[in-house]
């Protein structure tokens, strides 16, 4: 197999955000539902790892979460087709896309990029590695819980865009590195986090991660 | 300073890669920027010492979908798939930090030898060190990085085929093709 599965590129390489790929979250925050895929990047000063801390920064009042499937490219990929993306991918992660929500809404209001509120340090929280056979992207069953209580519980057949048309599309623009992570979107139930709160993230029965906001 | 240390394969003058135009876009547009080159970790450093973390400089351009740039600001969408393709950051040889003053470089664009931008870095609103402290209040910077420091006015389009140049008169200067 061609496929790298080396821990060594886990958590290095840089991260490409889905927005907006579940309906619901869609009409949680009073948007449209795309009718194509749209993406950011977050540099990779953003990774904490299992058991780090999330730093709640002093810029925002009002820190979120948004639960999100990761996919870890192994091979180097450019243009590639989507029936052959697959073949590209070491593996997954269970994550969270940390966003500042009042400066996001600003962001948008003053039309200009959302990089203040999704790219400062820790804001790609990241459990272990999980190697590629181990789930079918399509029926990942997925839920976050802060101090205990579930707030996000989805699958993620509900994606709007599957896991290998994201990958085509994004791939159209950009080339996708081994250690490269995309994070495929959230599902509904995004909400506040506060210092001193523990937020848990788990595939149930395969994976989970917990973080400490400070 | 100890700790110091960045590297850049393009020497002075050398030609540089090409820059590939998407076919999404029908309007790619330069901006030159002075780029700020890294050396040493930085996270939350106060301005009077941001200096000391930087390598060198780069004289860059920020290549840009102009026409998706548009339609990402009207759409509230971030601007990543007009700023962020393969090939969009196009930089020059590396220039060690006590080569330059940073609030005095004169920099220049040409298209097919056809001067487009001509500047001086003492037009900018927010100076390097101001530029570096803020972000860092942010972001941690790490060696390597590198920070891309706006555009003097003079942007436009460039085409398949053209050659874009790019200079600190006396300094450095690089070239590149649009394909």
């Amino acid at each position: 197999a061609v496929v790298s599965t080396q821990s060594g590129h886990y958590g290095r390489g840089k991260i490409i955000c889905i927005g907006r790929n579940y309906a619901k979250h869609a009409k949680e925050l009073g948007n449209e539902i795309p009718t194509l895929p749209f993406w950011f990047l977050k540099p990779t000063t953003c990774y904490v790892q299992d058991g780090g801390n999330i730093i709640y920064p002093e810029i925002t009042k009002n820190l979120h979460h948004e639960l999100e499937l990761g996919v870890v490219i192994g091979k180097k990929m450019s243009k590639v087709a989507k029936e052959d993306v697959m073949k590209h991918v070491a593996g997954y992660s269970i994550t969270i896309d940390v966003t500042c929500r009042d400066l996001q809404e600003q962001c948008k209001a003053e039309r200009k990029p959302w990089d203040i509120s999704k790219c400062l340090d820790t804001f790609c929280a990241v459990g272990p590695f999980i190697p590629a056979d181990k789930l079918d992207p399509n029926n990942v069953e997925m839920v976050l819980t802060v101090n205990g209580n579930t707030k996000q519980h989805a699958n993620t057949k509900d994606m709007l865009f599957d896991v290998p048309t994201l990958l085509e599309y994004v791939n159209q623009h950009l080339t996708l590195l081994p250690g490269d992570l995309i994070q495929t979107g959230t599902p509904e139930g995004v909400g506040p986090m506060d210092r001193g709160d523990t937020v848990t993230v788990s595939i149930p029965g395969v994976s989970e991660a917990s973080f400490k906001i400070v | 300073s100890s700790g110091i240390n960045a590297e850049c394969p393009l020497r002075p003058g050398e030609d540089g890669g090409d820059i590939i135009y998407p076919e999404i876009s029908t309007n790619i547009h330069h901006e030159l920027e002075l780029g700020v080159i890294i050396g040493k970790k930085m996270s939350k450093v106060p301005k009077e010492d941001v200096m000391s973390h930087v390598a060198g400089y780069s004289v860059t351009i920020d290549v840009t979908c102009r026409d998706l740039q548009e339609k990402c600001k009207a759409e509230r969408k971030p601007w990543s798939i007009s700023k962020c393709l393969d090939t969009f950051c196009a930089v020059g040889a590396f220039i060690p930090a006590d080569k330059l003053a940073h609030n005095d470089v004169e920099m220049v664009l040409k298209v097919n030898d056809e001067e487009r931008q001509h500047v001086n870095t003492k037009d900018m609103l927010f100076d390097v060190p101001t530029l570096l402290e803020y972000v860092n209040r942010h972001i941690t910077l790490l060696p390597g990085d590198l920070v891309q420091t706006g555009t003097p006015d003079g942007v436009g389009p460039m085409v398949r085929g053209d050659t874009v140049y790019v200079g600190i008169p006396g300094v450095s200067h690089a070239s590149f093709k649009i394909v």
